[in-house]
């Protein structure tokens, strides 16, 4: 049964953040901020090769060098550490195992083979100079290709090829449809590797305290809970002897998840060396070696109406997963196959979804780990109507799922209910006034200029609960915990098993837990990310926060709400609390609809529960301490449709967007503020992946990307400004009515682009199918088809 | 990224700063280190000493004398690209200044430093080899002055001897109806650039320099006709980009044509 | 080891490091300023962005002895008695900042380029902001609080 809500007062609010000010005035902490007296500070050393075997690694000269304390290996870290086993039960899935540092050999370009500890990080960096390794030559797989050709060489020799998982699934009957379609569109789609690039790099600082024999770790992490169960297990502790603290995180982005090797490295030299050790990684270190995300290769193919309806739909998505698998491989691309058709309607539904590993840095899933699925299917459209000759809005709604026809069930048994994709979408539309827009495109070329508008409507899936997990064979839980407690002075103490990272959180829950209790934000404190503070739960990944930790956290309020009117209604003598609210802090009654203020506060109630517990109602418990947990419905999801206007130069290939619009339908807003900076947020990380970034290795597996000048993200002069239509509907299914967002906008993002680049070059007869779109992508694309047609 | 271990030195005057030079064997100058420091946080360059000139008073001025406007070899690009003598007498300069980098990079960045660093994507030695500016080398032996043209060798490889120091530039003041453009293509505002094309129309037709595409700036003058589609064209067939795994030779060849065609159009068209 | 003298925040600090510490190591570590972060260390994300005499600087391209002499602010020196300056007041009030670790090296450039351009452009704006990454909030928001700093002053 759901709690009734309450009045909103303050969900929905456009709050300043409490957050800010610490920020803004220098007094943030960071983990490298946090002072500890004594702490020695740890370097690793990393392979300059591709993949490599080990021979020899020798560290005398390095342990003379100055202030050098220990220098650890891989067979050091594992008499102390136990490997990862990466082994769900998952049909397709390998398992795979490695360990904290690699013994045998390396498998990339900055694979870490030993570890410094020294008095300061440029002394570490002094003698990690000096550590000789002897490793010998292998031949790399440096691309998918590589990866998959006959007699590859293998970068997991456990496995028996470079694949390491391969699903399947089919429904319907995908070949009848293809014999029955009056044409067969087929589309490729590459996305190119990308890394998080938080503005904080990874760092920790593990202080083992021998007496207590326990471990505090201080780390920006984003899923405090699961990573202590991580930590105490690599180490052969307990639970109860390891601490999580995460202070301010610089940016998490999904980089900050994973135990990482060179984190629990860090964890083993404080326990062995019993002394304080930090690591702070470096931005060579963060581009090669902590976590890179995407690179898929992708088909589709459409079997279609004469009119542009879809009949039946297949997919192939081929990942390249780099050399460690931190994560179970199959996770991030199967969502993309699990909820690729998203607002359109398609019964007959065939997916391929293959995962190998080369020679690069691991994947991970970073914002939107299902970036591409908006790009496969709207690019499918796009392709549809450029095949048939029909508009591309015709072609999208004739296969849109209409409002009538919600809830509907995914090929894959996803089911959407209270979305508007119908709604986002025709709003972008007008936004973007279409019908004129047509008329001035054209006037436009006939000057020379190119321009393009593009549509992407997107539907996201934020929240995973349980059984989403369960039915998707992924390892894992959705619920999150929740606790609240109200203090004798009726100050409000509230925590949630999340990891903040920038979203918020300190302000918009401080909004729900005082609708929930009654109370004004400011009196409520949020205290995360201190694993012995905050309840167990599931941490800051997808878009979960809002709608599995808003609601956890909304229900533990209303708890509390219900026992602190229980004890008002003992002082104002009533029997029950029927008709008592509690208002900012303030007991009112309701008498046929007509509000009265009592004298009674929470401070008052609060200190009867605290100091008076023989005035407290009989068989009442003293205090005010309240824990919950909540598991959300299987797959909560937003809607949004993205519209983007730009030019393409065609001389240079350059590439400027004029306007851009979203129509969104995230639920129940918690705080507009903070809402509009995530949109805002995940926009401009889509853009800057399809526009910019790129993490490129050449073809030998090197690392060719090794600095931000190399690495390039958007900056401010590449981004436009965002135009936002909030159309938000609240969802019934959870009491707050939130459908999360925050990695909707990078899904939007990444094929809105592609949209109005391929509408901009129409009259060239190119279609772009990759990212980056740089301009030496977009001029190779113009120049091939000019000579080709000078060559006929 | 923490740099390998030097001697820091200060010296107060230019001569002490020679002489520190030529006793020290291994040692690096550094003035605004927007280009040493990040090299030597990376470890690609470790030098046993710094020599730090930043204390050397008097080497940061823009003065305009003779026909020239000189710059001091400390003067910051913030400063070259907002001087008022450079805009009024050289503004190809001040424009290709105020290109380089971004505000806090420009604000410490110098004008010596960018010349003797000598990248090849540089705006300053492109904008000093186009109007063959005067670089003025002071040693023990004295001061000597070289042609910007015959200064930049190579990849980041000048004619400055291992115990000279960069005192200033001479810019020749640009004639009263003569006209300047700066066109560059970057991936991002602030980045090196890809291609950058520096061109001036005078009396004597025009004058292209051409950066971010072979191993020095590249300086084309005497085409005998000022038509930017010819002109152009003709630049780009006399340019042998390398290749690159990042930026094609072709697609700079392609840049090089397209930023000069439009250099050439802004001097045409500007009043 | 080398001896040197920092003026920051018009504080004196005598410092005792290697002359290759860089002025971001020694403001977070010997002057315990903190609030200047470190994002790069090669000059590109403007996280360390200081004051050098009233100049925009990277505190990671320099090494701090260089600094003697010289007076540096950071972060911790634009409140002034607890009061935010309208620059930090209009980058809370338009939800400029996420995560905040890219927030004073942002400060510090508006700082010093507003008593330069008090009255920019947008474009003008976006072009020095450029210096800056921020990898949170798609700049839309910190654009709009220098334009409204620079509107209110």
């Amino acid at each position: 049964m759901q709690p009734r809500r309450p009045k909103l007062r303050h969900i929905g609010a456009p709050l300043a953040r409490k957050e800010d000010r610490r920020f803004l005035t220098g007094h943030g902490r960071y983990v490298e901020d946090i002072e500890i007296a004594g702490a020695l500070h740890a370097c690793f050393v990393r392979s300059p090769h591709p993949h490599a075997r080990i021979r020899n690694i020798d560290v005398q000269e390095a342990k003379k060098a100055p202030g050098v304390v220990a220098i650890y290996t891989g067979k050091d870290l594992a008499q102390w550490t136990l490997p990862l086993r990466m082994a769900p039960p998952i049909d397709g899935l390998l398992p795979v195992e490695l360990t904290t540092l690699p013994i045998d050999k390396v498998r990339f370009h900055g694979d870490p083979v030993a570890c410094v500890i020294a008095q300061s990080r440029y002394l570490a960096e002094d003698a990690a100079e000096l550590v000789a390794v002897d490793y010998e030559p292998l031949p790399a797989v440096a691309n998918l290709a590589q990866a998959l050709a006959a007699g590859a060489p293998k970068v997991d020799e456990s496995l028996p090829s470079n694949v390491v998982s391969v699903q399947r699934f089919s429904t319907g009957d995908v070949a009848a449809r293809k014999r029955e379609a009056h044409k067969l569109v087929e589309c490729q789609f590459h996305q190119g590797r990308l890394t998080h690039l938080p503005i904080e790099t990874r760092g920790l600082a593990a202080l083992w305290d021998e007496g207590r024999q326990h471990l505090t770790v201080h780390i920006g992490n984003q899923v405090p809970h699961p990573f202590r169960s991580q930590v105490a297990a690599r180490m052969r502790l307990s639970e109860s002897q390891v601490t999580i603290v995460s202070p301010d995180v610089g940016g998490g982005f999904g980089q900050k998840i994973a135990l990482y090797r060179e984190e629990l490295t860090v964890c083993a030299a404080s326990r062995q060396l019993q002394r304080p050790v930090r690591w702070r990684e470096d931005r060579m270190e963060n581009l090669m070696a902590s976590s890179h995300a995407r690179e898929d290769s992708c088909r589709t193919r459409a079997a279609v109406t004469k009119e542009g309806k879809l009949l039946g739909l297949e997919l192939e998505i081929l990942e390249d997963f780099g050399a460690y698998c931190f994560y179970p491989a199959n996770y991030l691309a199967r969502v993309v196959a699990m909820i690729l058709t998203g607002p359109y309607k398609v019964r007959d539904y065939a997916f391929e979804v293959k995962v190998a590993l080369t020679n690069k840095c691991g994947n991970g899933p970073m914002r939107a780990p299902m970036a591409i699925t908006s790009w496969l299917v709207e690019g499918t459209m796009d392709a549809i109507a450029r095949e048939l000759g029909l508009d591309p809005l015709q072609v999208r709604r004739a296969n849109m799922v209409e409002t009538r026809e919600l809830p509907y069930t995914m090929p894959t048994g996803e089911v959407i209910a209270d979305i508007t994709p119908r709604e986002t979408l025709e709003a972008a539309v007008k936004a973007m006034d279409y019908d004129g827009w047509r008329a001035r495109q054209a006037a436009a070329r006939k000057e020379g200029r190119y321009l393009g508008i593009g549509f992407c409507s997107v539907v996201e899936s934020t929240t995973y609960g349980s059984k989403f997990y369960k039915a998707a064979g992924i390892p894992g839980s959705g619920h999150e915990a929740a606790w609240l407690r109200i203090e004798p002075s009726g100050a409000v103490n509230a925590s949630v098993g999340l990891g903040a990272t920038g979203q918020g959180y300190e302000t918009a829950f401080a909004q729900v837990v005082a609708d929930g209790l009654g109370v004004e934000p400011s009196q409520v404190r949020v205290q995360m990310g201190n694993t012995d503070i905050a309840p167990y739960g599931m941490g800051s990944r997808g878009a979960r926060g809002g709608t599995a930790g808003g609601t956890a956290i909304f229900l533990a309020a209303r708890e509390a709400n219900e026992k602190v009117l229980a004890i008002a209604a003992k002082m104002l003598g009533f029997d029950s609390a029927e008709g008592l609210h509690l208002v900012d802090g303030r007991v009112e009654r309701e008498i046929l609809g007509e509000r009265s203020k009592t004298d009674i506060t929470l401070a008052q109630i609060a200190r009867t529960a605290y100091l008076d517990p023989t005035a407290l109602p009989a068989g009442m418990a003293p205090g005010l301490d309240f824990s919950r947990t909540y598991d959300p419905p299987p797959m909560t999801y937003s809607n949004a449709c993205h519209a983007c206007e730009l030019e393409v130069d065609v001389e240079t290939g350059a590439l400027k967007i004029n306007r851009y619009v979203v129509a969104e339908d995230c639920g129940q807003v918690l705080n507009p503020i903070v809402v509009e900076g995530q949109q805002h947020g995940a926009i401009a990380m889509g853009l800057s992946g399809a526009l910019l970034e790129h993490m490129r290795y050449d073809e030998d597996g090197n690392n060719i990307t090794g600095s931000l000048a190399d690495y390039l993200v958007a900056t401010s002069t590449d981004l436009p400004s965002f135009e936002l239509i909030p159309m938000h509907t609240p969802s019934r299914g959870n009491p707050v009515g939130t459908k999360g967002m925050a990695e909707g906008g990078v899904m939007g993002a990444v094929g809105v682009i592609m949209s109005a680049v391929n509408d901009a070059l129409a009259p060239f007869g190119v279609v772009a199918d990759r990212q980056p779109l740089g301009p030496d992508y977009l001029r190779a694309l113009l120049r091939a088809r000019a000579n080709s047609i000078k060559r006929k | 990224m923490k740099p390998a271990p030097f001697r820091y030195h200060r010296p107060g005057s230019l001569a002490e700063a020679l002489a520190l030079l030529s006793q020290l064997g291994d040692a690096k100058l550094i003035a605004g280190g927007q280009s040493l420091a990040p090299m030597m946080n990376m470890r690609l360059v470790s030098p046993a000493a710094l020599i730090d000139l930043n204390g050397i008073a008097g080497l940061d001025g823009i003065s305009e004398r003779n026909g020239f406007v000189e710059i001091g070899a400390l003067a910051r690009h913030h400063a070259v690209a907002n001087s008022s003598v450079v805009k009024t007498h050289c503004p190809l300069l001040a424009q290709a200044a105020g290109a380089i980098g971004h505000y806090a990079i420009r604000a410490r960045g110098t004008l010596g430093g960018s010349l003797a660093h000598a990248d090849p994507a540089a705006q300053l030695p492109l904008v000093a080899a186009t109007l063959n500016a005067e670089i003025v080398l002071a040693g023990k032996r004295g001061e000597r002055r070289i042609a910007a043209r015959d200064f930049f060798v190579s990849l980041m490889s000048t004619a400055l001897a291992p115990d000279e120091i960069i005192v200033a530039a001479r810019f020749p003041k640009s004639a009263p109806r003569e006209r300047c453009a700066y066109t560059q293509f970057s991936r991002r505002t602030g980045d090196f650039a890809l291609v950058g094309v520096a061109c001036t129309l005078g009396s004597d037709g025009l004058t292209l320099g051409i950066g971010g595409v072979e191993d020095k700036p590249l300086v084309f003058a005497d085409f005998g006709t000022t038509d930017a589609a010819s002109v152009a064209h003709a630049v780009r067939e006399r340019v042998s980009p390398a290749e690159n795994p990042r930026v094609p030779a072709v697609f700079r060849k392609e840049l090089v044509e397209i930023l000069t065609r439009r250099a050439i159009q802004q001097c045409t068209s500007s009043n | 080891m080398y001896e040197f003298e920092l003026k920051v925040n018009g504080e004196r600090y005598v410092v005792r490091a290697e002359p290759r510490k860089l002025l971001s190591d020694v403001l977070r570590e010997d002057c315990r300023l903190t609030g200047t972060h470190v994002g790069c260390e090669h000059g590109v994300c403007g996280a360390c962005t200081v004051l050098v005499d009233g100049k925009p600087a990277r505190a990671c391209l320099v090494y701090a002895p260089q600094m003697e002499g010289h007076e540096i602010t950071t972060i911790e020196a634009v409140a002034k008695d607890g009061k935010l300056s309208p620059l930090q007041q209009a980058l809370h009030e338009a939800h400029g900042l996420q995560c905040g670790f890219c927030t004073a090296g942002i400060v510090m450039t508006f700082e010093a380029y507003l008593k330069e351009n008090p009255r920019p452009t947008e474009a003008e704006v976006r072009e020095v902001l450029a210096g800056n990454l921020c990898r949170c909030t798609g700049y839309h928001n910190i654009v709009r609080a220098i334009l409204d700093a620079a509107a209110k002053a």
